[in-house]
């Protein structure tokens, strides 16, 4: 998927929901306001997330629109590039709010970010869902507005620090290189609590700086501490050097967990044969099946929409957009009514049942209610080792 | 035996380093002008590898000839219509030319191979050079694709030094970058040889893309992560020589694993930039500054 083909298809889209509207012209469209980071380091993600969006908004629109009460009401998607920086990112949104003047928001990407354009959203009033924001600091301001799909990031440390405990009673040591910005390190600091709560030795936790070229210093001392287990947190560029230079230091280990990347094709197609093996842990994964009852019907056929208009299974971060449009959209038809404080409320009491599983917010805001996926590189394919009712492998344990 | 690894792994990052700063360091040093696009020729030179070797299975160092010449001909045709006409004008004209261009090649190259993070797997891979298979008692470890591109880049510094040093125009390249109004005194033609010496350094910097691009990930955006390096470098060695790229890059090698060591790795850098300040206030011209190339 290239961002041309990306273009070409927000453009036929915009089209095709032009002559739609063209023919229910009577009844404006809703208007959602999303900044994202189309250009810049997390462009990756940022495409994304507006695939997710466009599936989402395409297929609703083909269906005629949310239902508002008796009414259907076609969606519109005001994009914003704040090419990954996060003050920008505020700056948008505060246009959004004002000069747009948009219905509702999503949430830019990422917890850092999600944080700081929450506040626009607080200020206007403006029910905000938030995509990509996991870690808990982010919903700590007691704001009424802010909703995300991610569970916390404990809920991806707890399950894997259990599996790793159950299945490989020799692990005993453990190695943390965490990304020193909030996400990453919150999770590397997840990890640090659920490895000493089961009794493993933590016997190295450092941080490496934003855009760091070089890894050896760290990952050298890491192979003198001699981990079983070796967790390293960042993004997607970030983790295929490490993983890179683990092996040009002859760094082996029982276990390796790498969040986030491992779950993105990208990154066996970069690591080769080194992927072999790593465990991440994800939101979603195409593997998960959930029965729902938003407009994609269930998350088997949210995986068949989304690869019959992009030509590639769907990864949890077009998910994860998606799910942002379905949860609004469900809000929007409960409210019968686009009234921000209305929707707000049906967002609150929460129950809804989406393929990207069942969501409800906790008083905060944050999504509380279903178990995120373990999964492994297996044979350069990602294999759910966990919840049992979908996994489709155990876990292997050698990583060289 | 743990310092003696940190000296290696900063000696090996420090010879990437080297050929990063290289070819910046010749353009700033001949021409006065501060290449922004350099970071980026390095990414494009990495791409092309990239699509060398996943499309006709030719292997990056291999290819790093090809990519330098296709970078030397794309240098030259820049350099002799846009920065040719701007060269006498201040620094900052340059300067800003050079980084309106870098934003033309890196959005060009985000148009056309995506965000998406790349990188070469060499299969099979090169593997490791593990003293202890052969010493028990020396715990030691040297990537051999770390040690083979820095070999490569130093191939490349060195045929850059005696084209300096033994060809007519290397000797003119020097004469300008002494003094290029005696230069042209002398019959040199002083826009020629402003384009050549752009040409090579952005000849370099494919070839340094090419033989960086089974270690770095590879992504249209990774030029700026790279001018910043070879900036840093420039300073600490001193600026338009050979000898002074290669001192600067290793030093900030060894003063990057060093710092990552004795502070953490999240302060790295601030060693090494501590360093730089330093010698900014106490030796302005770098470690081997000295007025002249080579």
């Amino acid at each position: 998927m290239n961002l041309g083909n990306v273009r070409r298809g927000v453009l036929a889209a915009l089209m095709a929901s032009a002559v739609v509207a063209g023919a229910s012209a009577a009844e404006l469209p809703i208007r959602i306001g999303a900044p994202l980071p189309l250009t810049g380091a997390l462009s990756p993600e940022g495409v994304k997330l507006q695939q997710g969006y466009e599936l989402w908004k395409d297929t609703v629109n083909a269906a005629g629109g949310i239902a508002v009460g008796s009414v259907k009401r076609l969606v519109e998607i005001v994009y914003y590039d704040y090419q990954s920086m996060t003050p920008k990112a505020v700056q948008l949104a505060e246009k959004l709010a004002t000069d747009d003047k948009v219905d509702f928001m999503f949430g830019p990407f990422g917890s850092g970010a999600s944080k700081a354009a929450s506040t626009v959203a607080e200020r206007y009033a403006i029910p905000m869902l938030a995509p990509t924001a996991s870690s808990v600091e982010v919903y700590d301001q007691g704001y009424k507005n802010l909703f995300g799909t991610f569970t916390a990031n404990d809920t991806l440390s707890e399950p894997m620090a259990d599996i790793i405990k159950a299945k490989a009673p020799n692990v005993k040591r453990v190695a943390i290189l965490a990304r020193n910005d909030l996400y990453p390190l919150a999770l590397g600091q997840e990890f640090e609590k659920s490895s000493k709560k089961r009794g493993l030795e933590v016997v190295y936790f450092e941080k490496y700086a934003i855009n760091t070229l070089d890894h050896a210093s760290a990952l050298t001392e890491i192979k003198a501490a001699k981990p079983d287990w070796i967790i390293a947190t960042g993004y997607i560029n970030d983790l295929i050097l490490i993983r890179k230079q683990m092996a040009d230091l002859g760094i082996k280990a029982q276990a390796v967990t790498m969040i986030n990347a491992p779950a993105y094709q990208e990154f066996i197609d970069a690591t080769g044969t080194l992927a072999e093996n790593v465990t991440t842990a994800t939101w979603w994964h195409p593997a998960v099946r959930y029965e729902s009852k938003d407009v994609f019907g269930s998350s088997v056929k949210y995986s068949e929409m989304f690869q019959k208009k992009f030509n590639a299974l769907p990864d949890f971060t077009n998910a994860t957009g998606s799910s942002v449009g379905v949860v609004l959209q469900m809000a929007i038809e409960r409210a019968g009514s686009v009234d921000r404080d209305k929707v707000r409320e049906t967002l609150v009491k929460g129950g809804f049942d989406t393929f990207f599983g069942p969501l409800t917010f906790n008083g905060v805001g944050q999504a509380i209610s279903y178990v995120p996926p373990v999964i492994q590189i297996q044979g350069g394919k990602t294999v759910v080792i966990y919840p049992e009712v979908i996994k489709g492998g155990d876990l292997q344990l050698g990583v060289r | 035996m743990l310092y003696v690894q940190i000296l290696i792994n900063g000696i090996l990052l420090g010879g990437l380093y080297a050929c990063i700063a290289v070819g910046f360091s010749l353009v700033w040093g001949v021409l006065n002008v501060i290449n922004i696009l350099h970071g980026s020729f390095i990414v494009l030179g990495a791409y092309l590898a990239f699509f060398a070797y996943t499309g006709l299975g030719i292997h990056p160092y291999l290819f790093a000839p090809f990519a330098a010449l296709v970078l030397f001909m794309l240098g030259y045709a820049v350099q002799l219509t846009v920065i040719n006409r701007v060269i006498e004008a201040p620094v900052l004209v340059t300067l800003t030319t050079t980084f309106g261009l870098a934003l033309l090649l890196d959005n060009l190259m985000l148009v056309v191979f995506a965000a998406n993070f790349r990188k070469v797997s060499l299969k099979p891979p090169l593997g490791v050079i593990d003293l202890s298979d052969t010493f028990p008692s020396i715990d030691l470890i040297v990537p051999v694709d770390r040690l083979a591109s820095m070999l490569f880049a130093l191939v490349f510094v060195a045929l850059l030094y005696w084209l300096l040093r033994h060809t007519v125009v290397g000797r003119a390249i020097v004469a300008v970058r002494m003094d290029r109004y005696a230069a042209t005194l002398m019959g040199v033609d002083t826009t020629k040889v402003f384009a050549v010496t752009f040409a090579l350094g952005a000849a370099l910097a494919g070839a340094a893309g090419a033989l960086l691009s089974p270690i770095f990930p590879i992504s249209p955006l990774a030029g700026t992560t790279y001018l910043g390096k070879a900036f840093v470098i420039c300073v600490l060695g001193g600026l338009g020589s050979v000898s002074g790229a290669l001192v600067g890059g290793l030093v900030l090698g060894v003063l990057e694993s060093f710092g990552a060591l004795f502070f953490g790795p999240e302060h790295s850098l601030t060693l090494s930039f501590t360093v730089l300040i330093l010698l900014l206030i106490f030796r302005p011209n770098g470690i081997m500054g000295k007025r002249g190339f080579v």
